[in-house]
C-alpha cells in the first residue's frame, strides 16, 4: 500500500508543513522517506524520520489519540494500571529505538500492553515523539563542581538518601537514580518545597502501637487491615490497624526544605553533577 | 466411539448399556431452578435473576472467622493490568473455569485438580481483547459448555474433554471487536454480547441454537438509518455504524416476562460528543429484550450522550419485592455514572433514581428521569472513566432489602480530541487525567426504598471486587489490596479476610455443597482459591 502511493504523494506538493490529519502526515512522511531513499516496508534498526522534528509533533498527535488512555497525555504513565513513564523509556538498559518501535508493534506478551497495526511511519513518528519527551533531555544542568557536590551529599543528604551503591540512607529515594530521571526543576522543587509532591510510598505517617509506642515512618503500603511502613529508623515494620492507638497521616514529607541560605543554588547544581557522575 | 462399540456386541450384552450410558448434565430446568440444588452453581449469577445471593448457610456469621483455604488453582497465565474475573460454574464436584488469554479448565472441586486444559491459539494482531485479556465464565447445557473469545468468536465444547464442538464468529476482531462475558444459557438459545466500544464499531447482542451455532437473532444497540433511535444521532451512516454500544457484559433473564435485561455500552467517540450530538441511544442505556425474537420492548438510559465512558454494563439484578406498599417486579442497577437505579422491570418505568458516591457529575434525576447535569467534567473532578462502580458484580439481600456494591470515589478530568477513525484502533476521542492521590473505594449496602447507604466498609483505594451474599447473614467481597472478605450483611462489620496477594478484579464469590461441606471460591491474579470451614 505505502509503495503504490508513493508517486501520487510524490508530485503532492502542498501538504508538506502541515500535520493536523492522518492522511496529511502519511502523504508527508512518503516523501519523507523517498527523498532518503530509505527502502519502505522493511524492517529498520534507525529511525528514518529522527532528524524531522514534525515527526515529533505528527508522533505526539497520534500519541494522545492512541497511547494516553494509559500512559498519560505528558506520556508519564499511570501508577495504578502499571503503565510506565515513558519519558524515562530511554534510560533503561539496552534500549534503542528499534526496541521501542517493535515493542509498540508487536506488544508486550503477557501484560495489558497490546500489538498495534500501525504503519512503520506512524511508529517512527511515535519514536521520534518519545525522543522528544525523554526526561534527560529536559535537563541542561549548569557548570558546577563535582567533588565539592560529594562532599556536600555526604554532609547533608547520606544520612537518608543513597546516590548509587551502597553508601547512604534508605529512607529516601536513591537519588543517583533520580538525578538521570527527573528535570532539573522537578529536583529543585523536591529540595526546596518537599511537601508540593509527595509521591506513593513516601507518605508520612505517625502511629502509636498497644504498647504507646510512637513511631514515624513512610507508608509503603497499606490495606484495610493492615500497614506496611518504613519507619524513620530505617526498619520495615508492618501492624494491624485494629492493634492502634493512635494513626495519623501528616501532609509534610520527612524530608526537610532546604532554603537558598541552606544550600545555594550553586551547591545544588554541584550534588546534582555528584549525582549524575557514574 | 459408537461404531468401535458395535464390533463388541458381547460386551454391551454382558455389561449392560448403562456402561456406556452418558450423564446427560444439567437441563434448562436446572437452570431455572437456580439455587434449588445447593450442590451446583449453573450460571454466572447463579441464578438467572442476578442477585448472587445464595441460600445456603453452612458458613455463617459466627462461625466465619474460621473460614481457611482448601486449595489453590494456578492457571499459570497472567493478566497484568486487570484481573481474573471469572465465576466458575459448578456441576456433580466438577468446575467449570474460563481463564485469562482464553484459557479454560475442567477442575476437580475436591482437590483443585484440572482434569483438562483449552488454551485457545489468539491471533497476534488481537484489537481490544490484548488490552482487557480477560473472560468470565462459561454458559453450560446438558454437556456443552460456551465459551466467548478474544478475538470474538462463540465456541461449543465438550465439558469432558474440552474439545470444540463447533466454533462461530461474532464479529471481525480486526475491526476492534472482542468477547469477554459469560454466555448466558436459555432453553433454546445462548444469548452473548460484545465488547469494543473504544473503537469504530457498532455493538449487539446475539442469539445462537445451543446444539448447530446456527444465529437466531441479531439485537444492534446502534439504530441503523431509518430506525426508531436513529433520531437521537446525525443523520449520517458511517456514524452510526461506528457508534460504539457495546454489549460486554453479562444480562439477567426473566422466564415469566421471557425478557432478557443487557445493559449498553458508551458511544464511540468514547469523550469526544462534537460528532455525534443527540443522545445517541441505545448506548448507557438498559434494553429489555423479547428472548424469543431479540425485539426491543423497552429501553432506559442512563446516560444520554455519554462523554465519560460510562458504559452502562453493569448487571441487570431482577427482584420481586415491595415497593411503596404495592408488589413490584423490578430491574435495579448501580451505574458506572454514580447512580443506583430501580426500573418496573416490565414497563422500564424509572422508580427511583439516587447517587450512591461523591459524584459531581448530577445529584438528581428530572421528572422524566433524565439526570440534571452539573458538571460534564470541565468543572474538574469527575468519576474516572472505570466509574462509580463497574462489571463487578453486586448482590442484592432481599430479605434486608439491600443492595451491596462495590463503589469507586475518583477524580479525572476528561480532555476531549477529536479522533480519526481506522479499523483495529481505538477512537476515544481525547485523553483522561486520573488524580491518583484522592481515589478510595467501599463496600456500600443501598438500602433499596430508599437509596441511601445503609452501611459501608472503607478500602483503601478504588476497588473492582465483586460481591455474593448468602442467606445466613454474609457478604462477600473482594478489594484491590487482594483481601477477601465476609462481613455481617445486617451491620457491614468485617468478620473475616484472607490476604489472596492480588488485586480482586472484577471477579465476584460463588458458593456450593460438596460431601456436605459449603465451599466459597474466589479469583484474583493467577490462582482460583477455595474456602471452607475446618472439617
Amino acid at each position: 500500500m505505502l509503495h503504490a502511493n508513493k508517486s501520487q504523494t510524490n508530485t503532492n506538493k502542498s501538504p508538506m508543513l502541515q500535520f493536523p490529519a492522518v492522511s496529511t502526515r502519511f502523504r508527508v512522511l512518503l516523501f519523507l522517506l523517498c527523498v532518503s531513499c530509505t527502502p519502505v516496508g522493511v524492517a529498520q534498526s534507525q529511525n528514518p524520520l529522527a532528524d524531522d522534528p514534525r515527526a515529533a509533533a505528527a508522533g505526539g498527535t497520534l500519541f494522545r489519540a492512541q497511547c494516553a488512555t494509559c500512559h498519560g497525555a505528558d506520556a508519564k504513565g499511570i501508577e495504578t494500571i502499571d503503565a510506565p513513564d515513558l519519558t524515562l523509556l530511554w534510560q533503561r538498559e539496552g534500549i534503542s529505538d528499534a526496541a521501542v518501535f517493535a515493542i509498540i508493534r508487536n506488544g508486550r506478551p503477557g501484560t495489558i500492553m497490546p500489538p498495534h497495526s500501525f504503519t512503520d511511519p506512524q511508529l517512527w513518528m511515535l519514536v521520534s515523539y518519545l525522543h522528544s519527551v525523554d526526561a534527560s533531555r529536559t535537563t541542561r544542568l549548569p557548570p558546577g563542581d563535582r567533588e565539592a557536590g560529594g562532599r556536600l551529599f555526604a554532609a547533608q543528604c547520606a544520612e537518608c538518601h543513597r546516590a548509587g551503591g551502597v553508601q547512604g540512607g534508605s529512607l529516601g529515594p536513591d537519588l543517583g537514580r533520580l538525578a538521570s530521571r527527573r528535570s532539573l526543576d522537578s529536583l529543585r522543587t523536591s529540595l526546596r518545597d518537599p511537601d508540593a509532591l509527595i509521591n506513593r510510598g513516601y507518605e508520612a505517617v505517625t502511629l502509636v502501637t498497644a504498647d504507646n509506642e510512637r513511631v514515624r515512618g513512610l507508608i509503603k503500603s497499606e490495606d484495610a487491615f493492615t500497614l506496611q511502613i518504613l519507619d524513620s529508623e530505617q526498619q520495615l515494620r508492618a501492624f494491624a490497624k485494629r492493634d492502634l492507638r493512635e494513626l495519623s497521616r501528616d501532609q509534610q514529607s520527612l524530608m526537610p526544605a532546604f532554603s537558598e541560605a541552606e544550600l545555594s543554588e550553586q551547591q545544588f547544581i554541584d550534588i546534582v553533577h555528584y549525582l549524575q557522575s557514574p | 466411539m459408537f461404531k468401535t462399540i458395535k464390533q463388541f456386541p458381547l460386551l454391551i450384552c454382558l455389561c449392560g448399556s448403562s456402561l456406556f450410558a452418558q450423564e446427560s448434565g444439567p437441563s434448562y430446568d436446572d437452570i431455572l431452578a437456580g439455587f434449588a440444588d445447593g450442590e451446583r452453581w449453573l450460571t454466572y449469577s447463579g441464578d438467572y435473576s442476578g442477585q448472587r445471593h445464595s441460600p445456603l448457610t453452612q458458613i455463617n456469621p459466627t462461625n466465619v472467622a474460621n473460614l481457611r483455604p482448601v486449595w489453590t488453582f494456578q492457571t499459570g497465565t497472567t493478566t497484568r493490568g486487570r484481573g481474573f474475573e471469572t465465576t466458575p460454574l459448578a456441576d456433580n464436584g466438577v468446575l467449570y473455569v474460563t481463564g485469562s488469554n482464553n484459557y479454560a479448565w475442567a477442575i476437580d472441586a475436591r482437590s483443585g485438580r484440572a482434569f483438562w486444559q483449552y488454551r485457545r491459539n489468539l491471533p497476534g494482531d488481537l484489537t481490544y481483547g490484548a488490552s482487557a485479556p480477560v473472560n468470565r465464565g462459561f454458559g453450560m447445557l446438558g454437556n456443552t459448555l460456551f465459551m466467548v473469545t478474544l478475538d470474538a468468536h462463540l465456541l461449543a465444547m465438550d465439558r469432558r474433554t474440552g474439545d470444540i464442538l463447533w466454533d462461530v464468529v461474532l464479529a471481525d476482531y480486526k475491526t476492534g471487536y472482542a468477547a469477554t462475558l459469560a454466555p448466558l444459557v436459555l432453553d433454546d438459545k445462548v444469548i452473548v454480547g460484545i465488547s469494543g466500544g473504544e473503537y469504530a464499531t457498532r455493538g449487539f447482542i446475539d442469539a445462537y441454537a445451543p446444539d448447530t451455532g446456527a444465529r437466531l437473532w441479531r439485537f444492534y444497540t446502534i439504530p441503523g438509518p431509518g430506525e426508531p433511535g436513529s433520531e437521537t444521532w446525525p443523520d449520517d451512516p458511517d456514524i452510526l455504524a461506528r457508534g460504539g454500544g457495546g454489549t460486554w457484559m453479562n444480562g439477567s433473564y426473566d422466564p415469566e416476562l421471557d425478557l432478557i435485561y443487557w445493559g449498553v455500552g458508551n458511544p464511540n467517540p468514547d469523550y469526544y460528543g462534537d460528532i455525534r450530538p443527540g443522545d445517541n441511544l441505545y448506548s448507557n442505556s438498559l434494553v429489555a429484550l423479547e428472548a424469543s425474537t431479540g425485539k426491543l420492548r423497552w429501553h432506559y438510559q442512563f446516560t444520554p450522550h455519554d462523554l465519560n465512558d460510562w458504559d452502562s454494563n453493569q448487571l441487570p439484578v431482577l427482584a420481586d419485592i415491595d415497593w411503596r406498599g404495592e408488589p413490584r417486579s423490578v430491574v435495579m442497577l448501580a451505574n458506572r455514572n454514580g447512580f443506583f437505579y430501580v426500573l418496573d422491570r416490565i414497563t422500564g418505568e424509572l422508580l427511583q433514581g439516587t447517587p450512591f458516591t461523591a459524584t459531581s457529575w448530577a445529584r438528581e434525576l428530572d421528572a422524566d428521569g433524565r439526570p440534571i447535569v452539573l458538571n460534564d467534567g470541565s468543572k474538574g473532578c469527575v468519576p474516572d472513566p472505570w466509574g462509580s462502580t463497574n462489571f463487578m458484580p453486586p448482590s442484592f439481600y432481599a430479605e434486608l432489602n439491600l443492595f451491596i456494591v462495590t463503589a469507586r470515589e475518583t477524580c479525572a478530568t476528561f480532555v476531549p480530541e477529536a479522533p480519526d477513525f481506522a479499523p483495529g484502533q481505538a477512537s476515544f476521542g481525547g485523553v483522561v487525567f486520573i488524580d491518583n492521590t484522592v481515589g478510595t473505594g467501599a463496600l456500600r449496602a443501598l438500602d433499596v426504598a430508599t437509596g441511601a447507604v445503609r452501611w459501608e466498609f472503607p478500602y483503601a483505594s478504588p476497588s473492582f471486587g465483586g460481591v455474593m451474599t448468602t442467606a445466613s447473614g454474609l457478604v462477600f467481597a473482594g478489594d484491590h489490596e487482594g483481601n477477601f472478605m465476609a462481613f455481617d450483611a445486617a451491620t457491614g462489620e468485617n468478620l473475616w479476610h484472607y490476604q489472596g496477594g492480588a488485586q480482586i478484579w472484577g471477579a465476584a464469590p460463588m458458593t456450593f455443597m460438596l460431601d456436605g461441606r459449603q465451599l466459597v471460591l474466589i479469583a484474583a491474579g493467577t490462582t482460583l482459591t477455595a474456602f471452607a470451614l475446618p472439617d
